[in-house]
């Protein structure tokens, strides 16, 4: 062949050869992985968990029509019917548990606008493992691992409103942010997020418990905020122990009055700062530590207004050392305490002199520092 | 949408018919123009942030000048030159070398307004100012290390003991706390994509490059709190890639400090290698 | 020379409209793509307006069709879809296509006495490879995760897997690099033929300016295209074959590995040519209109060609004045600063020569004419930003705010706009055989006028006032929410240069197909193209024109009382 250059072919493809071997070889970091070949399509469908019997009810209300309660359904229990077919309710060794249905087109939609928002911190499979969230601490949630700090409900699981919500609102301090985006697309997303459980967890099991966000019940002290404020702060470094994590913002002399403790009892060391915790949540394969808040110093991840402290509050912190305070304690005391926090933040939080002024205080007149 | 969403919850009727959405133009003009209106940077709050005003400003009146020329020499053959009957133009190739010394003379003369003065305050603010990167012996430099990411800013400074990479590291996202009247150096990089450090009111802005550092600096006059906005297109929420400056008057910074760093401390989890990032210091 | 070769006209309807190697088809082609890509690119513009004004309020009218998912509103990821293609299409697939595809395939034979290109196959190729291109990028809307969404600089990392996931960007790159590949053919072949097909008599000097600015662009084409080729094959490598050319280490692994500054670099040596690339033409089709309609010699010829020449050289030396604030050494930074204030100079010569050209002339008020005459405005606007944007000391404040939407729309978008509007009015009667109506065409400048002029000045009190581009909503940050006034004054005036356009769409179709049938030469102008009858016959010229004076004998006195001009081909009297 006249005009083509065996060599030179040869040099072409040798070429050709030696840069797919320049790929970058699969990196130790798994945040540092190059993505490649990320595949944007979900060819199956899935059945997830769903909220119980009392959502359906609240929803039956706002949906007139589509939402019938069947006496004869659950083998005599008696359930919910769905006339668009999206729930179902089923049936595992007595248990009975409700399910949604999420269309392999839902997740595919959902999954191409997590890749497109989402990837870049919660990785391209949800483990968390984004190369943006490297180094980020708090560490951005992986989906693998069921847990979801500030969902504001008692049951293991958020329901899809009150993840809604969060992802609406974002988790001010850390980079996830309010998000821009339409209901229709966040709720496809969320579908897909619940998807990401491994088999038989999370929202692929029978067993989980869904939950919508906490009630905000009716604050008993809007006339007596002073007096609410006194109570929550007994109950704060008396009856909740909140001081064991969180600091205490009294001097040992008033935490022993508080506590009705006999004269020369000793609290923790540093009392006035908080105390790191374990966590839950895992990371490079080790449990992650996190911070319990200072009140007058962090930034309040889900709100601060005393609603937004109550059902914080009520609900506890899933996977961390803060417990669910629903039922611990009445609603009374749980709304003192909000009221409490939310004068810390409001009298303290980024004003330096009033604060240094405040702490001080607590700290030269006792032996805590 | 977050602004229209929260403080105009009156609108939302709107949204669902197309037929609405001319009205919510003329609603939301009105409402714009009966916002707080704001037509320049405002006041700058570093040391060379006066700097910007008085160049530009410069800039614009030897501008103003060259295109009222230009405008006036537009219009008036306009006016003056139509064609009518009767009426011929002059013919003039503009090749003497008349025209010639003309061309060069008013080309230096515009070089030397426009660009050479323009030109020579630049350079002698680049070598004051903007370039003048504070040393990193010196004690009164305040050291920033800031390492961006889709979308957030995260802020480390060497704490106490003036050291970095140490327990008490104050570690801050999308929040920088710094002192007053102390210049502040920052090292600059990025975990993914370029983005782009801008303090309007302190007139600063410097990219951060993935894979580099990139230095800049400036020196707070004003306590109070400011903006930090993301000026390189980095993503889909570029535009919420915000945060908040404060600067804190030198007493009340030290005891900032002092305090941010025993919370650093406390907070501080040893075995947690891979979230402790922190470089040797460049300049 | 194509004399020696004249094949028979063809005769099928593929031949003739659709693989026509005619350079006037050709034209036409060109002139109807590039139109419909920039009424693509101005709806895509609408939109971003749309949104920047009424954040989170459904498109109207158009909305719920093409966002249906998100009931008409435009999301963020939408958004940046729409200002990277907005972009793109506008520079690559509307205006190089309607300013240099089109004008030069017309003008250039017709100028210079030739009766084809000379490369008349490769001339069509460059026709089909940026229609491919335009397919591809039109393709890329359609694919999972959508088109592009990193804005038409395509900077990396984000541009890489790092931050573009999806197709779109990728096919992005194809497409770029396939208009590239269009660009450079079309170079190629403008440079030969006004080399080597240049008429008896018509000398360097004696060509017209519109030919000198197709010529030195396409010299520019044909040098700095081939480095955004280079640019985007190395963009493909890094996100289909995994190389890190362009994607570093973070700087806690050390910071090895790629680099994604070495793309700014490959890109600005393309990318500020390329503002010259669409301005030259421009330029030279404002200095040729001011003359025919001044009815006077362009003024200092020789000195506007110098200065067109001495701008295509330092265009690539000024590059890096886009890359300011990403560490430049302050070295690098001084040079580029001080080489971009002198390249104001020629530009401040043309000035001087157009201003020159007007005065004491005797103005005909045409459409054309008021078009030339509206570039020299909004190119002095836009100019003369350039110095702000030229010093670092407030260009540091100023990059990638508003300021630099005003003034490179201005420079690069407006003046070469109006340029292209000037010469479809003047050369429609000779493309089309019909005159297109001059009412609406004065129209048409006055409405499209005020409020461009309008939209990048209010755009220069944003950026002034510290607004950044890109942003989905200005009304989330605190320091910006105060500057939402100018956002919506900026949108009202865009959509009402938007509706002007209309105005321009009305006329065109309507002038193509029913508009008054065009004397031979409806502007008394005379150059070569106007000696040959309408419409042009096919091979143009039955026998190659000998051209015996310059392009601008107006109003010389030889010519006697009775008259103002003459054509080229004629001998000037005594």
């Amino acid at each position: 062949m006249r005009g083509i250059s065996w060599q030179g072919l040869a040099v072409a493809f040798g070429a050709l050869g030696l840069l797919t071997s320049l790929q970058t070889s699969e990196d130790e970091n798994p945040h540092a992985r190059a993505p490649r070949d990320v595949s944007l399509v979900v060819t199956e469908g899935a059945w997830l968990r769903a909220p119980g019997a009392d959502w359906f009810a609240q929803r039956a209300k706002a949906e007139p029509g589509r939402f019938t309660h069947d006496a004869t359904a659950a083998g005599g229990a008696g359930g919910w019917v769905d006339s668009h077919g999206e729930y179902s309710l089923s049936e595992i060794e007595g248990e009975w548990a409700y399910w949604q249905w999420a269309s392999a087109e839902r997740l595919t939609d959902g999954r191409q606008d997590f890749v497109q928002f989402c990837s870049s911190c919660h990785g391209l499979n949800g483990d968390g493992y984004g190369r943006s969230g490297q180094h980020l601490r708090p560490t951005p949630r992986s989906f693998q691992q069921n847990k979801f700090k500030f969902t504001k409900v008692t049951a293991d699981l958020p329901s899809d409103e009150a993840l809604l919500s969060v992802i609406k609102r974002g988790l001010a301090g850390t980079p996830m942010l309010p998000w821009d985006l339409s209901d229709v697309q966040l709720l496809d997303i969320i579908q897909y997020i619940k998807s990401l459980s491994p088999e038989e967890s999370g929202w692929r099991d029978v067993y989980s418990q869904v939950g919508d966000a906490i009630e905000v019940t009716e604050d008993p002290w809007t006339d007596t905020k002073e007096r609410a404020i006194v109570r929550g702060r007994e109950i704060y470094h008396g009856a909740a122990s909140c001081h064991l994590c969180h600091p205490g913002y009294v001097t040992n002399e008033e935490l022993r009055v508080i506590r009705k403790d006999p004269e020369g009892t000793t609290y923790r060391e540093n009392l006035t700062y908080p105390a790191l915790k374990d966590s839950e949540y895992e990371v490079l394969g080790r449990a992650t530590k996190v911070m319990p808040p200072d009140f007058t110093w962090h930034q309040m991840r889900a709100g601060t207004t005393t609603a937004d402290l109550f059902q914080t509050i009520a609900s506890g912190i899933k996977g961390t050392a803060m417990p669910q305070w629903k039922g611990a304690i009445s609603d009374e005391d749980l709304w003192a305490l909000a009221h409490y926090v939310e004068n810390l933040i409001v009298s303290y939080k980024d004003q330096p002199a009033a604060r240094s002024a405040f702490m001080g205080g607590l700290r030269v007149s006792g032996d805590n520092k | 949408m977050s602004m229209l969403s929260t403080s105009t919850p009156s609108f939302a009727f709107l949204r669902s018919r197309w037929l609405g959405c001319p009205l919510a133009l003329m609603l939301t003009s009105t409402w714009a123009l009966a916002q707080d209106k704001r037509w320049g940077p405002g006041e700058p709050a570093s040391d060379y942030g006066y700097r910007f005003g008085e160049l530009f400003w410069l800039i614009t009146t030897l501008v103003s000048v060259a295109f009222a020329l230009v405008v006036v020499l537009l219009i008036v053959p306009m006016l003056r030159d139509r064609a009518r009957p009767g009426h011929r133009a002059s013919f003039d190739h503009g090749k003497s070398l008349h025209d010639k010394r003309l061309t060069a003379v008013i080309s230096i003369i515009t070089f030397i307004v426009l660009d050479a003065w323009v030109l020579v305050i630049a350079m002698k603010d680049l070598r004051e100012a903007y370039w003048a990167i504070p040393a990193a012996k010196d004690p009164q430099t305040y050291k920033v290390e800031v390492l961006a990411q889709q979308w957030a800013w995260s802020f480390r400074a060497a704490g106490v003991d003036g050291e970095f990479g140490t327990p008490d590291d104050i570690l801050t996202t999308n929040e920088l706390v710094v002192p007053k009247d102390r210049p502040v150096s920052f090292n600059l990089t990025s975990k993914d994509v370029i983005h782009s450090l801008f303090l309007p009111e302190m007139r600063m802005k410097k990219d951060l490059n993935p894979g580099a550092i990139n230095l800049a600096w400036f020196k707070p006059v004003v306590e109070g709190e400011f903006s930090i906005l993301c000026a390189e297109l980095c993503g889909f929420a570029h535009y919420q890639m915000f945060g908040k400056l404060r600067v804190l008057e030198q007493g009340q910074f030290n005891e900032w400090e002092a305090e941010a760093s025993q919370l650093a401390s406390t907070a501080f989890d040893a075995d947690d290698t891979e979230g402790h990032w922190a470089w040797d210091w460049q300049e | 020379m194509s004399s020696d070769h004249i094949h028979p006209e063809p005769t099928t309807f593929l031949r003739k409209h659709v693989f026509s190697i005619d350079h006037k088809v050709i034209a036409k082609q060109f002139l109807w793509f590039g139109l419909i890509w920039l009424g693509i690119g101005g709806i895509m513009a609408m939109m971003l307006r749309w949104q920047l004004a009424n954040p989170g309020v459904p498109v109207p009218l158009i909305g719920g069709l093409l966002f249906p998912r998100t009931g008409g509103v435009i999301d963020p990821a939408t958004y940046n879809t729409l200002f990277t293609m907005h972009g793109t299409i506008m520079i690559f697939l509307g205006l190089t296509p309607a300013m240099i595809g089109a004008l030069g395939n017309w003008c250039i034979p017709l100028m210079i006495g030739a009766r084809d290109m000379i490369f008349p196959t490769l001339n069509m190729l460059s026709f089909w490879a940026m229609f491919l291109g335009g397919a591809v990028g039109f393709y890329s809307l359609f694919v999972p995760l959508g088109a592009t969404e990193v804005g038409w600089t395509g900077y990396p990392t984000l541009s890489t897997t790092v931050g573009a996931v999806g197709q779109g960007e990728t096919l992005w790159a194809i497409a770029v690099f396939l208009i590239g590949a269009s660009s450079i053919m079309g170079g190629i072949n403008y440079i030969t033929t006004v080399i080597r097909l240049r008429c008896p008599g018509m000398t360097w000097m004696r060509m017209p300016l519109t030919v000198w600015g197709l010529f030195l662009t396409s010299i520019l084409n044909v040098l700095f295209i081939p480095v955004i080729g280079s640019a985007m094959i190395i963009l493909v490598l890094d996100r289909v074959f995994g190389t890190s050319f362009y994607v570093p280490a973070s700087i806690m692994s050390g910071g090895t590995g790629g680099d994604p500054i070495l793309y700014q670099h490959l890109f600005w040596i393309f990318g500020h040519p390329e503002v010259y690339i669409l301005i030259l033409p421009a330029w030279g089709v404002v200095c040729d209109l001011l003359s025919f309609f001044a009815r006077k010699p362009a003024f200092g010829y020789r000195t506007s060609v110098g200065a067109m020449v001495v701008v295509t050289v330092l265009s690539a030396l000024v590059y890096g004045h886009h890359m300011f604030t990403t560490g430049l050494s302050a070295m690098l930074g001084e040079s580029f600063m001080l080489l971009t204030m002198i390249i104001s100079v020629p530009a401040e010569i043309l000035f001087f020569n157009w201003l020159h050209t007007l005065w004491k002339g005797s103005l005909r008020l045409t459409t054309p004419m008021l078009f030339a005459m509206g570039v020299i405005f909004v190119f002095g606007l836009g100019g003369l930003t350039g110095i702000y944007c030229a010093t670092i000391g407030t260009d540091i404040f100023l990059h990638d705010t508003y300021f630099i939407v005003g003034h490179f729309h201005l420079t690069m978008a407006a003046s070469a706009l109006f340029g292209t509007f000037g010469a479809i009015y003047f050369w429609f009667p000779k493309m089309f055989g019909r005159m297109m109506s001059e009412r609406l065409g004065k129209l048409h400048f006055w409405l499209s006028f005020f409020p461009l002029v309008l939209v990048f000045c209010i755009m220069f009190i944003s950026g002034y006032a510290g607004m950044p581009r890109r942003y989905y909503d200005h009304t989330s940050a605190e320091y910006l929410r105060p500057l939402q006034h100018l956002n919506v004054a900026t949108t009202v005036s865009a959509f009402l240069l938007g509706v002007a356009q209309f105005i321009f769409v009305f006329n065109f179709i309507k002038s193509r197909w029913w508009g008054k049938t065009a004397p031979q030469n409806p502007w008394d102008v005379g150059t070569v193209d106007w000696t040959i009858a309408t419409p042009v016959p096919h091979y143009n010229f039955k026998t190659i024109p000998v051209v015996r004076c310059g392009p601008h004998e107006f109003s010389n006195p030889v010519l006697g009382p009775d008259t103002d001009w003459i054509y080229q081909t004629e001998e000037l009297p005594g």
